[in-house]
């Protein structure tokens, strides 16, 4: 196309190479450049383009040929351009054209029949519009997609106007009679057969889609706005009873404990652990099943019962193995033992989970006690600990110091 | 030397509570209970250390700790949470806190974390030492574009510093423990804050979404 390069700049004259309008498009652009190219109204232009479009479809074609080749105001490329650009230019044009030939011969039959000597040009026009959707920039393209959004056709029924259920109503009944002259014609001779009535029949579906399509996007929408509110309400309802059976049952027994400080700190101290855990802990369906979950239930059991506040780092994870059962055992035993006897506001436990081994880890930083000084029966119990731990390869350590506080190591071995 | 303190917290029980204890100890010079007017009123006052709250509309404390740090990096952070949530903790660690805590610290050991706040150190409580552990504990699935692999490991030195506050140990108890200086000690944890911020491990987030921090 001799238009597509812009002639050079003479003096005087500024200098306005073709562009396709950005601002002033309807479809491509091609009327509104043209018009400012040529210093006319964009009208004129636009009614002579549908008036050549007439004479056998020559305007259509003119039209693809320039939205192809003329590049959009504000881009240095045409999409022709861009489609080419790179390797092997001349074979993909070979290809392109010999694809485009193929779908005319293949398809022109069919549209002769339905829309006469225009067919053609409506056909190269559907092709034109796929070319372009290829090589068009980010921007094109999703002025192209709000083009097509904002035809009438894709309205719900409540943004309806006269006008959109007008051109619905037209498209639909046209698509509609199409179909039926399609098939009608599968019963006289002529090229088409049996893919004519295939076509008629896509017709007849497409025009009913066009007609209904309002009222089932309505359907649509209204029952999926019915879902989310229900989810809604059950989250509600599911989050009030969650508050009411912990929290307020929980504040009314502080309000009743009000004189006892020690049952008001424990009170809450559970129900902070209870509600942190809802909150922000993980989500498990079995709760005892893993280190991680019986190591807090102990740590829950020990807040509530004595009143200490138990601080839990978990490093690393693992199933609840007999092993670790008796791990967790054994900590039980030690986490009590610091709760009720040295004084300290606060136990710290420790778990950690390697290849390996698993090691718990029980400190408080209360009175402590003198090792060689324990009373008979917990020296027992230190000993029960010591060996069913030995026994599954591990290892009980208590180191305590008078006045800084007692740390017990256990250890298991993984099998 | 009393290090200026500015304390954000969208709670007025909380603010009222952090004002009464922290008083008689450091200075307070101002308190804000919204992102907008925190950041406006320390980057006026410009006090040592900030005890931040996580959960705050508008943002939370990452908002404030974002907003401040651009113009006066010098500010430092202290975030103070009923959170335990790994995201969350992370998120401010990383938008460049010195420590976090959670709100049920006591009162002299949330001074303590504030006077080494001031002076530079970073603040582990046991919960975070526990969390660095498990997220830099496995030493594959390392980020693709690895940068500096020696911000996403952890020295042996380092992992035993933090075990111990895992464990519930207070730095000087560490310190003892593994027979360095408490100096050392505090070297050790800002060097782990550092990786902690820096670190590539696309881990570190993904982790802490996916189990979150208990």
């Amino acid at each position: 196309m001799s238009v597509a390069t812009p002639p050079r700049a003479e003096i005087g004259v500024p200098h306005r190479p073709l562009r396709r309008g950005a601002d002033n498009a309807l479809v491509g652009g091609v009327c509104g450049g043209l018009a400012i190219r040529l210093g006319v109204s964009e009208r004129a232009v636009r009614v002579v383009t549908c008036v050549v479009a007439l004479f056998w479809g020559l305007g259509l074609l003119v039209y693809f040929a320039l939205w192809l080749t003329v590049p959009r105001a504000g881009e240095d490329r045409s999409i022709a351009a861009r489609l080419l650009g790179g390797r092997n230019r001349l074979l993909r044009v070979a290809v392109a054209v010999a694809i485009g030939i193929l779908v005319l011969l293949v398809l022109h039959p069919f549209s002769q029949a339905l829309l006469g000597p225009l067919s053609w040009a409506f056909l190269v026009a559907v092709l034109g519009l796929i070319v372009v959707w290829r090589g068009a920039t980010p921007q094109e393209r999703q002025r192209l997609e709000e083009l097509g959004r904002n035809t009438p056709l894709l309205r719900r029924r409540e943004e309806w106007t006269r006008t959109s259920a007008l051109v619905r109503i037209l498209v639909g009944l046209v698509l509609v009679l199409l179909g039926v002259r399609l098939v009608a014609l599968v019963s006289r001779p002529i090229d088409g057969g049996a893919p004519a009535a295939i076509f008629g029949a896509a017709f007849v579906v497409a025009g009913v889609v066009v007609l209904l399509a309002p009222w089932w996007l309505t359907l649509v929408h209204d029952l999926s706005d019915e879902r989310r509110s229900r989810v809604r309400v059950e989250e509600r309802a599911k989050l009030a009873a969650h508050l009411h059976d912990s929290v307020l049952q929980t504040l009314t027994l502080i309000e009743r404990s009000a004189g006892d400080p020690g049952q008001v700190t424990r009170l809450a101290r559970t129900q902070e652990r209870e509600l942190r855990q809802w909150l922000f802990g993980p989500e498990r369906t079995d709760h005892g099943a893993t280190l991680a979950g019986a190591l807090e239930a102990l740590a829950g059991e020990i807040e509530g019962d004595y009143g200490v506040r138990v601080e839990l780092v978990v490093v690393g994870e693992a199933t609840l193995t007999d092993a670790l059962a008796d791990l967790v055992a054994a900590g039980r035993e030690a986490a009590i033992n610091a709760a009720r006897w040295s004084g300290a506001e606060r136990v710290s436990i420790y778990a950690e989970v390697e290849p390996d081994t698993a090691s718990l880890f029980v400190r408080d930083r209360g009175r402590g006690f003198d090792p060689a000084a324990v009373p008979e029966d917990r020296h027992g119990l230190a000993v029960s600990i010591r060996e069913r731990l030995g026994a599954r390869g591990g290892s009980a350590t208590v180191r305590s110091t008078l006045g800084e506080g007692t740390e017990v190591a256990l250890e298991v071995a993984l099998a | 030397m009393r290090p200026r303190v500015f304390l954000v917290d969208d709670h007025g029980l909380i603010l009222a509570g952090l004002r009464a204890e922290l008083a008689d100890h450091v200075e307070i010079v101002g308190a804000a209970d919204e992102v907008g007017s925190a950041v406006e009123m320390i980057l006026e006052r410009r006090p040592d250390v900030v005890l931040l709250d996580v959960h705050m509309p508008g943002g939370g404390g990452e908002a404030v700790l974002t907003e401040v740090a651009r113009v006066a990096p010098e500010v430092r952070f202290l975030a103070l949470s009923v959170s335990d949530a790994a995201e969350d903790v992370i998120a401010v660690v990383r938008a460049g806190a010195r420590g976090y805590v959670t709100k049920s610290i006591s009162a002299p050991e949330l001074l303590e974390a504030i006077f080494r706040v001031a002076d530079g150190d970073a603040v582990f409580s046991p919960r975070l030492a526990g969390f660095v552990l498990d997220a830099f504990a496995s030493e594959g699935h390392l980020g693709e574009a690895e940068v500096d692999p020696e911000l996403n490991q952890l020295t042996p030195r380092e992992r035993q510093v933090l075990r111990l506050i895992a464990r519930g140990y207070a730095y000087r108890d560490v310190a003892t423990e593994l027979a360095i200086s408490i100096k050392t000690v505090e070297s050790h944890v800002s060097s782990v804050l550092r990786k902690l911020q820096l670190s590539s491990r696309y881990e570190l987030t993904h982790w802490a979404a996916e189990r979150r921090l208990t």
